[in-house]
C-alpha cells in the first residue's frame, strides 16, 4: 500500500471513531438516567419540569436525543457544568490552558531526560550505568504517580520548603495581564522576570511526576533501539572509518534510534493525559484533570461528556499524527490492515 | 511458535499434552534464570502469601475485616509505636492492617477483572476471527473506539457512572481491559485458520469449537498469559488511582484509599499514612511487570532480551 492510501485510509476511519467515542460517551452519561435533575427545583410542578423537558429534547427517544447532543457539540453547546457554575464552554478554554501548560513541560522534560538517559545507557551497554538506567525505566511503568507527587511533596515542599503548591503566587498572578493562560507565557510577555519564575517553581514539582512514566518509557525504548543500531554493519563501517565513537554514536547511530522513539513519544501522550488527573489533584492545579475529578465526584454530567469526549478526539489524532510520521520516518514499516 | 506442541489431528494428544507440560517446566526454569523475573516472582509471592494469610497476620476487624479499624486512642501515631508498627492514620486506623487487607482487596481486584476480561476477550476475539466479514468488522470498530479513550479516562467516566464503590471500580475496570485479549485472539484465530492442517481438521469433520479448543488456545496462550501478567499489575495500578481520586469507600483497606487519605496529614508531618501503602500499590505492579517481561522475552523469541 501506498503511503498516500495509508494516510486516506486513516483520515476516513478517523470521523466513524469520532461518531463512535461521541456514542459511548452519549450512552455513558444517560445509564446513569435522565439529567434533567440538575434543571429541577423543589418548586416546580409536573407541568415545569414537562415543559423543560420539552425544551431540552429529554422527552424524545434516546438516538434522537443524541442526535440532538451531537448537534449541539457541533455548535459549541456543551451544556452546563454544575462543579464550575458556568457554561463548560465558558470555563474550557482556561482550564485547558493549565492542564496544556503542565502537559507540555511535563512532556518536554521526559523528552529531553529520556533520550539523554537512553543514550547514556544504551551506549554503556550492560555496564553499571545501563543497570541503573533499566531499573529506572521498568521502575516507570509502575509508578502510581499519585504516590510518587506526594513524595516529592513531603520532600521538597514539607521538608525542604523549595516548592509551592497551586500554579502561581496570588500577588505575582495579579501583576500581569494573561493573554495565553499560560503564566510562563504570560509572564515572558509581560517581561515579568520575577513572576516567570514563580510560575516555574509552580510547575517545576507537576511536571516531574507527570512526565516520570514517560521519561520512563521514552528511555526504555530509546536505549533498546540504539544497543539495536550499535548492532548494525553502518557502525562498523562508520567506526571502521576512523570517526571518533562520538561522532559515531551522535551522529549516526542515535539518529536512526530516534525513528521508532518518536512513535513511542506520540503514544504516551493518552498516557500524560490521563496522569494530568491525578497530578492536578495532588498540587492544586487548576486544571481540566481537577475539573474532571471534582465532576466525576458531584455527578456533574456535562463537564464528565465533555472531557471525555475532548480527551479522546485529541489521544485520536495525536496517533493518527504519530503514525503517518512513522510511516514516512520508515519506510519499513509494513503498511497492512 | 509452538511447532513442537502443536497437537496433531486425531491422536497423539497424550503425547502433545507431555510435549507441552515439559516445555512449561523448561519455560519456567528459563525464565527463573533471569534476577530481575526472579526478585519479581520472590515479590508476587510475599504479596499473594499476605494476601492468602491475612486473619492470621492481623485480627479481623469484626464486622467487615475489608473496613479500616478504628483506634480512637491512637490518632496518627507515628511508625514503631507499639501496637501499630506502621503507625496511625488520622482516623486511628492501624496502617500495616490496611496494607495487610488492602493486598487482599489487590489481590480481588485484579484476579477477577483479569479472568472476566480474559474470558470477554477470547469470546469477543474468537467470534470475530471465526465469522469474519461484517460481525469481524463490527467487532473490530468497537474494539477500536474503545482504544481511543485513555484506559483511566474511561474507567473513570464509567464509574462516575455506576456511583462511587469498590465493586463498581472492578466493573469499570472489566469493562476497559478486555480489548488487547480481544486482538490478540482473533489475530490468533485468523492465523490458525490459514494454516493447512486446519483444512486438514475440517475436511476431516472437526467441528470449529475442536480447531478451536485444540488449535487456537494452545497457540495464544503466551501472548495472552504475558498480556495478563502485566495486566495484573495494570488493575491494581489504575484501581488504586480510580480510589485515589475518590470512587471507593472512605473507610475500605485499600492501598488507593489510604494514600488519599493519608495526603491531608503531610503538611503536619505526617508522612507515613501515605508512604506505605503507596509503596506496596508501586511493588505489586513493579513485580507483574518484571515477571510479564521475563515471560515475553523467554516466550516470544523474536524480542530480543533487553
Amino acid at each position: 500500500m501506498q503511503i498516500r492510501d495509508y494516510v486516506l485510509r486513516r483520515l476516513i476511519i478517523l470521523p466513524i471513531l469520532i461518531v463512535g467515542t461521541s456514542i459511548v460517551v452519549f450512552a455513558l452519561s444517560r445509564v446513569g438516567g435522565s439529567p434533567i435533575g440538575i434543571y429541577l427545583s423543589h418548586e416546580m410542578t409536573q407541568e415545569e419540569v414537562a415543559q423543560l423537558e420539552e425544551r431540552f429534547h429529554l422527552n424524545e427517544p434516546l438516538p434522537v436525543q443524541y442526535v440532538y447532543w451531537a448537534a449541539g457539540v457541533l455548535r459549541g453547546d456543551l451544556g452546563w457544568s454544575g462543579v464550575a457554575a458556568a457554561p463548560v464552554t465558558q470555563v474550557f478554554p482556561q482550564k485547558l490552558a493549565a492542564t496544556l501548560e503542565l502537559a507540555i513541560a511535563a512532556g518536554l522534560v521526559a523528552v529531553a531526560l529520556g533520550i539523554m538517559l537512553g543514550t547514556y545507557g544504551g551506549a554503556r551497554r550492560d555496564r553499571l550505568a545501563d543497570h541503573l538506567v533499566r531499573v529506572f525505566s521498568i521502575s516507570g511503568a509502575a509508578m502510581p504517580i499519585f504516590w510518587l507527587g506526594i513524595l516529592l511533596l513531603i520532600v521538597f515542599w514539607v521538608n525542604l520548603g523549595w516548592a509551592p503548591i497551586g500554579r502561581s503566587d496570588a500577588a505575582l498572578y495579579r501583576r500581569i495581564a494573561h493573554p495565553t493562560n499560560l503564566y510562563t507565557v504570560d509572564a515572558l510577555m509581560a517581561g515579568d522576570l520575577r513572576a516567570f519564575f514563580d510560575a516555574l517553581r509552580h510547575l517545576a514539582l507537576p511536571a516531574v511526576t507527570l512526565g516520570y512514566g514517560t521519561t520512563a518509557i521514552i528511555t526504555r525504548m530509546m536505549r533498546s533501539s540504539l544497543v539495536e543500531e550499535l548492532n548494525e554493519d553502518y557502525v562498523d563501517a562508520a567506526r571502521a572509518k576512523g570517526l571518533p565513537e562520538r561522532i559515531v554514536l551522535r551522529r549516526h547511530a542515535r539518529r536512526n534510534a530516534l525513528i521508532p522513539t518518536v512513535t513511542v513519544i506520540g503514544l504516551s501522550f493518552g498516557f500524560l493525559l490521563q496522569g494530568t488527573i491525578v497530578v492536578e489533584i495532588i498540587f492544586r492545579w487548576p486544571g481540566l484533570g481537577r475539573w474532571m475529578a471534582d465532576a466525576v465526584l458531584r455527578g456533574d454530567q456535562a463537564t464528565i461528556m465533555a472531557y471525555v469526549l475532548f480527551t479522546s478526539v485529541l489521544f485520536l489524532v495525536v496517533n493518527l499524527i504519530v503514525d503517518v510520521m512513522y510511516a514516512y520516518l520508515d519506510r519499513r514499516v509494513v503498511l497492512g490492515t | 511458535m509452538l511447532d513442537a506442541a502443536r497437537p496433531r489431528v486425531g491422536g497423539h494428544r497424550v503425547r502433545a499434552a507431555a510435549v507441552r507440560l515439559r516445555r512449561f517446566a523448561s519455560v519456567g526454569g528459563e525464565v527463573l534464570r533471569n534476577p530481575t523475573t526472579l526478585a519479581g516472582v520472590t515479590i508476587i509471592v510475599a504479596m499473594v502469601g499476605m494476601a492468602l494469610l491475612a486473619p492470621v497476620l492481623t485480627e479481623p476487624n469484626v464486622p467487615d475485616p475489608y473496613q479500616m479499624p478504628r483506634d480512637w486512642g491512637a490518632l496518627n501515631e507515628p511508625p514503631g509505636t507499639p501496637d501499630h508498627l506502621l503507625g496511625t492514620t488520622q482516623h486511628g486506623g492501624d496502617v500495616l492492617y490496611g496494607i495487610i487487607w488492602g493486598s487482599r482487596t489487590s489481590l480481588r481486584l485484579s484476579l477477577i477483572v483479569v479472568s472476566v476480561t480474559v474470558a470477554i476477550g477470547v469470546i469477543v476475539g474468537s467470534l470475530a476471527g471465526f465469522l469474519g466479514g461484517r460481525v469481524d468488522e463490527v467487532l473490530m470498530r468497537i474494539v477500536d473506539v474503545f482504544l481511543s479513550i485513555p484506559e483511566l479516562i474511561f474507567a473513570l467516566a464509567i464509574a462516575a457512572v455506576l456511583g462511587p464503590s469498590f465493586g463498581n471500580i472492578i466493573l469499570a475496570l472489566a469493562a476497559v481491559f478486555w480489548v488487547k485479549y480481544a486482538r490478540i485472539i482473533r489475530g490468533q484465530v485468523i492465523h490458525v485458520k490459514q494454516n493447512d492442517y486446519v483444512d486438514a481438521a475440517r475436511v476431516i469433520g472437526d467441528s470449529r469449537l475442536n480447531i478451536f479448543v485444540k488449535d487456537v488456545l494452545p497457540n495464544s496462550i503466551t501472548p495472552v498469559a504475558v498480556q495478563a501478567t502485566l495486566d495484573m499489575g495494570n488493575v491494581v495500578l489504575i484501581g488504586a488511582a480510580l480510589s485515589f481520586i475518590g470512587l471507593a469507600e472512605a473507610g475500605l483497606a485499600e492501598w488507593g484509599v489510604l494514600v488519599s487519605q493519608g495526603q491531608a496529614g503531610i503538611s503536619a508531618g505526617r508522612w507515613w499514612a501515605s508512604t506505605f501503602p503507596g509503596l506496596m500499590v508501586f511493588l505489586w505492579a513493579l513485580a507483574f511487570n518484571l515477571v510479564g517481561d521475563g515471560l515475553r522475552d523467554v516466550l516470544d523469541p523474536r524480542t530480543e532480551r533487553r
